[in-house]
């Protein structure tokens, strides 16, 4: 047979075949980890500043340490990077000593000044942090972090000369001085049929045109963050208030005195809080937003960061630079990203992983049933409500939010729906809160619900348009909108429409108002009834109801101002009473933790924020094979 | 042939500037831009942000940037993923979706031609029906459900692979069985039908009574014709494996292409959707033009142009 | 043998009788002929029929609602005999307006008429849940019905829009021919190229953002159309490439010239020979286009952008019914029946489409 190329072709065909099948199989060979954990959904970054969900805290909390931590079975404040503080008779100043044996991961030591600087960068405008208002009992701080300033002020200028544009912190020349004038072109004509969107938008350009004049060591000087044909403005990115009027001071590189507005009870609670973990200013400085990955990383935590995979694990080995490495008990530990509920289960009860954070609904029943001892579940300071939006006709009648709270049946969602323990809810605050007596909102009662939905001019649900119930998908949540969907139809003939979207995209959705009723859940940050109170102020960053009550702002700011237990929680209970009978939310329920552990996972304690920091968790290595070869 | 690869790669660079225009044009439709909607900043402190990543720049500006960008290479960073950008993104998930993809289509080729070849030769036969009913089953049942049945049976009942994640082989096997399946099923039509038509040719019998064993009619002579519908098959079943992968991904917890362009679109982290799109098309351009290439090497009547 | 005169027209004449026996019979009289005798997709045809049928009069039937809850009697039951009645037949107008519109939801005019008079023919009786019941204790034979119709719709519209664009583009190009033939088959061959789900995904995600959801709510388009256009919008390129060849094809046929030698019109042309030609490439392309759209209906439901509650398809159910699925309790019949329902119709669906082209085919008359 005469050679001919096209005889060799299911050779080569057969050879790539080969290597394909070789290059498919010759991926990820990781040594098993001691301790593997389901962490949810993908963590969208460890930057501490930039971040507010749950996984994200599990992590961060095992990288870094703030001034204090929390105990791991009673949550109460316990010293971290502060070896011991003071706190003045007024309750308003914190001396914090940090203590000399804390080190980052590159054996520097941790300084007052790495927190002053964290904090400064969390408060920057430009981070934006979502929790930069946990730092907004320090003095000024609020102001600072909202880009607010008026004439005499102390100001910081940064002018617009940064090395790169796009930083993970501003560093572009700071100079300082006194505010003299602010020179405004005339305001914009808005059109009265503007959006929102729109007016924020000709604000915003008209903002930016402003010219500053500033006193800069006797000399004047004028900025102004967009370009000027006069020579005499000098451009700048923003004008700020200086942060030296805001309530943290350097005293030494181990003491940092913290000045606040009020005395706040759950201030402590508050540094052990991610958002005021300290960040490495030299690293961040130096990879710029690469500072996250795992090889430039330099962190304080109990857990250093050995690799990270997007949407499959973050594996964490132990920091023996950290100063209490001593009782860190897990060597490897992998947190793995699963979103669904089905598939942590799956893994789990394959004994691939060690814990797995919740159980699908469906399965709740069965697990409690025959899996009892793998369940550790706990009543949490958490409470699943639904927000009504109170810009948008027909929500706007405290009438309709009130019927349609009356028509929603919660015992049948917690008793035949979730049926894990949940309680019904008609406060926002949970039970749990020490000294704190509830103010309980109106119960279930279908006939006064259509009463009133007829006073507010829709009898029979006659002549109301469609409602849209919002949720994220996930979990039960359909089911229980789906529910509520019902609910509503029979009790009232008020027709609703579903949407499920994505987290980020049903946040965005939130904020921007784009919804009639929205499923929410809030989870204590402290427990004090506040973290939930506080929500609901005037324009507050998750009050995203439109609702507004003065008297309600007044209650939560004299409650901040008392210093006397009894009557500051007074005063927020009867705040929350004004915040039930305005209804902007309907409460259904407060949560329960599901958590799967395997039994020989130890130091797991089970606790009202469901927080179960790594550095507590014991393994008994043969206790764990012993376990998993009577699995197979 | 060299004009012909040249024709191609001129339709390739247009190909992926249309689908880059389309993308953008749909980008920038959706109102609100990554730093508007999620942080609650100061309207004017927004501004300046926007002006930093230039996002007030008139479109055709923004379109020149973002096209210079992604023609150098550079897809960005993600707008969810903060710690990413869109090529690390791709770089860290393309080999879990490719091994994937290879896998399952190495198996369905694998299944597909056998058993099609034994139907064929059984024709009638119970074989012949038992894999053709197969077949249909694996046309006609989504593969999600096939998936969680295959879950239940092969991880909880016989306790052979693990559940989900990626790492090891046995991790892989699964979801590749479960992909390839329904290409196996339509290569298994595809080779039965092709290989009745050639069995029944002139030169085929020409063949058996040359005296030539029945083995070597079938491999040598039979199967080069009937393979030729199969490997056309390849190019639209490249674009199934790649969909079908996303299903897969995301009930295996794979941390494929597949897993972060669904969660990308559900975010809407726009970047990375149209870095990803961007890097599918060239996928699939690629294996249509291979698979034009070997249909020509196999069959010398084709004729490229 | 030797040949004879006599023989010969004998054979002549023979043939003859053959020509005028055939003579009457048509493209589709001779293809039903063989589709007649393929058993298997005659069943599937008539499974379809009755499907079909069935989806369309569903609010006539007498099943229960597809939307009423009873988390605390029902829930996940599986397949039973219990039937509970609707309870609406002796309610006063009023309020079986009211008790309606909760056990059905909104509904057409037509879809109210057909309740109307289910509930005057069959009262309160209702089959039972020969499907068992799901998590929110919702019957799930009246679901796997009322899904029929939305994947049926959409499978049917769907493809039907990618038949329109198709046959047009592609009967235009074969039609015109030369260099805009060219660059339009071009132009296809580039779209072939480009994942096209992956666009569908984004463009689905960008529409169902509230404020163009709300423009397109303005004009009437909810999920479903979009879905109608979408989906249709990414099938058509195969039908567009086949009618093209065809037409180009028929161009050149005798019969053709043949017509336009006895003076046929253009019009005449087309509507006699040229769309009667293209019917049979349409139909068992519909055939085999539907199972393929139902499926990506039933993967973007997966993928959570299906149809919106309390709206239900197949895709929505199968995907329900693997979420309660786990290695603790096994609720199969909630993946079995939508799964079954999908799977049958998807059969049926493709024997049929096997069969037609079988039938339609002249080359294929032996097989």
């Amino acid at each position: 047979m005469p050679f001919n190329p096209r005889n060799l072709f299911p050779y080569f065909a057969g050879l790539l075949a080969l290597a394909a099948l070789g290059y498919a199989v010759t991926f990820g060979k990781l040594p098993p980890a001691d301790f593997t954990f389901i962490n949810g959904t993908e963590v969208q970054s460890i930057d501490a500043g930039k971040v507010s969900g749950v996984p994200e805290h599990r992590i961060i909390e095992a990288l870094f340490e703030g001034l204090f931590r929390q105990d791991p079975q009673s949550l109460k404040p316990i010293p971290g990077v502060a070896a011991r503080h003071e706190v003045s008779a007024d309750g308003r100043t914190y001396d914090f000593y940090l203590r000399p044996n804390a080190r980052w991961s590159n054996g520097s030591p941790v300084t007052a000044h790495d927190f002053w600087w964290s904090w400064r960068r969390v408060l920057h405008p430009e981070t934006a942090g979502e929790y930069a208002y946990q730092l907004y009992y320090l003095e000024n701080a609020e102001k600072y972090n909202s880009a607010q300033v008026e004439v005499r002020d102390r100001v910081e200028i940064e002018l617009d000369d940064r090395l790169r544009q796009v930083e993970p912190f501003p560093r572009g020349t700071m100079v300082r001085g006194t505010l003299r004038d602010i020179i405004k072109p005339d305001e914009p004509e808005i059109p009265a049929t503007a959006t929102r969107d729109e007016r924020n938008d000709f604000l915003a350009r008209w903002k930016r045109a402003w010219v500053y004049v500033v006193d800069i060591d006797g000399e004047q000087r004028r900025f102004s963050p967009e370009a000027h044909d006069a020579p005499t403005v000098e451009k700048c990115l923003q004008v700020l208030l200086d942060f030296d009027e805001v309530g943290v001071q350097v005293v030494d590189d181990r003491h940092l005195r913290v000045q606040l507005t009020n005395s706040t009870p759950f201030f402590l609670h508050l540094m052990a809080f991610y958002s005021t973990f300290p960040l490495h200013r030299e690293s961040i400085e130096h990879y710029g937003r690469d500072w996250t990955k795992p090889q430039n990383l330099v962190n304080n935590g109990a857990f250093r960061m050995a690799f990270r995979r997007i949407r499959d694990r973050i594996r964490l080995v132990k920091n023996p630079e950290y100063w209490d490495a001593d009782r860190v008990h897990l060597n490897v530990v992998d947190a793995m990203a699963v979103n669904s509920p089905t598939t942590m289960l799956n893994m789990y009860m394959n004994g691939q992983v060690d814990w797995a954070e919740t159980i699908p609904t469906a399965a709740v029943p069965d697990m409690l049933k025959h899996y009892q001892e793998h369940v550790r579940s706990a009543p949490m300071l958490t409470t699943y409500m639904y927000r009504l939006n109170t810009k948008r006709k027909p929500l706007d009648d405290v009438r309709v939010r009130k019927a349609l709270a009356m028509a929603m049946n919660k015992r049948e969602i917690c008793e035949l729906i979730l049926r894990a323990g949940q309680q019904p809810a008609r406060s926002l605050v949970p039970p749990g809160m020490e000294g704190y007596e509830q103010a309980e909102g109106v119960p279930y009662d279908v006939e006064q619900a259509r009463q009133l939905l007829a006073e507010a001019g829709f009898p029979d649900g006659k002549g109301m348009r469609k409602l849209e119930i919002l949720y994220n998908d996930h979990e039960a949540h359909k089911t229980i909108a789906e529910k509520i969907q019902s609910d509503w139809l029979k009790n009232l003939n008020v027709r609703t429409e579903l949407k499920a979207l994505e987290w980020g995209v049903y946040l965005d959705s939130i904020n921007q108002f784009q919804y009639d009723v929205a499923r929410y859940a809030w989870v204590g940050d402290y427990p004090d009834p506040n973290t939930f109170l506080d929500m609901f102020l005037t324009d507050g960053t998750n009050n995203r109801t439109g609702w507004s009550e003065p008297k309600y702002d007044e209650l939560i700011a004299a409650a901040a101002a008392e210093t006397a237990p009894e009557k500051r929680l007074q005063t927020l209970h009867d705040a929350e009473r004004i915040l039930m009978d305005g209804q902007p939310i309907i409460p259904i329920y407060y949560y329960v933790s599901l958590n799967l552990v395997r039994p020989y996972v130890h130091g797991f304690h089970t606790n009202v924020q469901d927080l179960h920091p790594l550095s507590a968790i014991r393994i008994d290595p043969e206790e764990k094979s012993r376990h998993l070869r009577a699995l197979k | 042939m060299f004009q012909f690869i040249v024709k191609r790669l001129v339709w390739l660079v247009l190909t992926l500037w249309a689908v880059f225009t389309v993308s953008f044009i749909l980008m920038k439709i959706v109102p609100g831009g990554p730093y508007q909607a999620e942080r609650n900043l100061p309207p004017e402190v927004e501004q300046n942000i926007r002006a930093q990543f230039h996002l007030d720049d008139p479109l055709h500006i923004q379109y020149r940037d973002h096209l210079w960008d992604t023609v150098r290479g550079d897809f960005r960073s993600s707008f969810k993923l903060k710690d990413f950008t869109v090529n690390e993104v791709i770089a860290q998930g393309f080999p879990v979706s490719a091994s994937l993809g290879v896998l399952a289509m190495l198996f369905a080729l694998t299944l597909g031609l056998t058993a099609g070849i034994v139907s064929a030769l059984r024709r009638g036969g119970v074989l012949d029906l038992a894999f053709m009913a197969l077949a249909t089953v694996g046309i006609a049942v989504p593969n999600f459900v096939l998936a969680s049945i295959a879950v239940l049976i092969f991880v909880f009942k016989l306790g052979w692979f693990p559940a989900a994640g990626w790492g090891t082989l046995a991790q892989l096997v699964l979801p590749a069985l479960c992909l390839g399946l329904p290409f196996a099923a339509y290569i298994a039509r595809l080779t039965r039908t092709g290989m009745l038509e050639v069995l029944s040719k002139d030169y085929i019998r020409l063949a058996y009574a040359k005296g030539l064993s029945s083995r070597r009619v079938v491999l040598r002579h039979a199967l080069r014709g009937a393979v030729l519908p199969v490997v056309s098959y390849l190019g639209p079943a490249t674009a199934g494996i790649l969909t079908g992968s996303l299903v897969l991904e995301r009930i295996f917890a794979l941390p494929g292409m597949g897993s972060h362009f669904i969660d990308a679109a559900l975010q809407r982290d726009y970047t990375l959707v149209m870095g990803m799109v961007l890097v599918y098309t060239l996928l699939l351009y690629t294996m249509n033009f291979l698979v034009d290439l070997s249909y020509a090497v196999i069959d010398p009547r084709v004729k490229l142009h | 043998m030797h040949f004879s005169g006599h023989d010969e027209l004998e054979r002549y004449a023979h043939v003859l009788d053959e020509a005028q026996a055939i003579k009457g019979v048509s493209l589709g009289k001779d293809a039903w002929r063989r589709l007649r005798k393929n058993y298997a997709a005659m069943a599937s045809l008539v499974f379809l029929i009755v499907l079909f049928v069935l989806a369309m009069f569903v609010p006539f039937l007498p099943l229960q609602s597809p939307i009423r809850q009873d988390l605390s009697q029902r829930k996940f039951q599986p397949p039973s005999r219990v039937a509970p009645g609707l309870g609406v037949a002796d309610l006063a107008e009023d309020e079986y307006r009211l008790a309606v519109d909760a056990l059905f939801g909104e509904r057409n005019a037509v879809d109210r008429a057909l309740i109307d008079s289910r509930v005057a023919l069959f009262g309160d009786r209702t089959i039972p849940s020969y499907f068992g019941t799901d998590e929110l204790g919702r019957d799930l034979l009246a679901r796997t019905m009322w899904g029929a119709r939305v994947s049926l719709m959409v499978g049917i519209v769907a493809t039907l829009v990618s038949l329109v664009i198709g046959v047009t583009y592609g009967a235009f190009a074969g039609y015109v021919g030369g260099a805009v033939d060219n660059l339009m088959m071009r132009f296809v061959d580039v779209l072939y190229s480009i994942p096209f789900i992956f666009v569908v995904i984004f463009l689905l995600t960008i529409l169902s953002e509230d404020t163009i959801k709300q423009a397109l709510g303005a004009w009437g388009i909810n999920k479903i159309v979009i879905f109608y256009f979408v989906i249709g919008a990414i099938y058509w390129l195969t039908m567009a490439r086949v009618v093209r060849g065809q037409v180009i094809s028929l161009k050149e046929e005798q019969f053709i010239e043949a017509a336009r030698t006895i003076g046929a019109t253009r019009t005449a042309i087309v509507f006699r020979h040229l769309i009667p030609n293209l019917l049979s490439i349409a139909i068992v392309y519909l055939t085999l286009t539907i199972p393929a759209v139902m499926l990506f209906e039933a993967f973007l439901s997966f993928l959570g952008l299906g149809v919106d509650p309390p709206d239900v398809s197949w895709g929505i159910l199968a995907n329900d019914g693997i979420k309660v699925i786990t290695p603790v309790r096994i609720y199969w019949w909630l993946v079995v029946f939508p799964g079954l329902a999908l799977a049958m119709t998807l059969f049926a669906l493709n024997f049929l489409g096997d069969g037609l082209r079988d039938a339609l085919d002249p080359r294929m008359k032996n097989r």
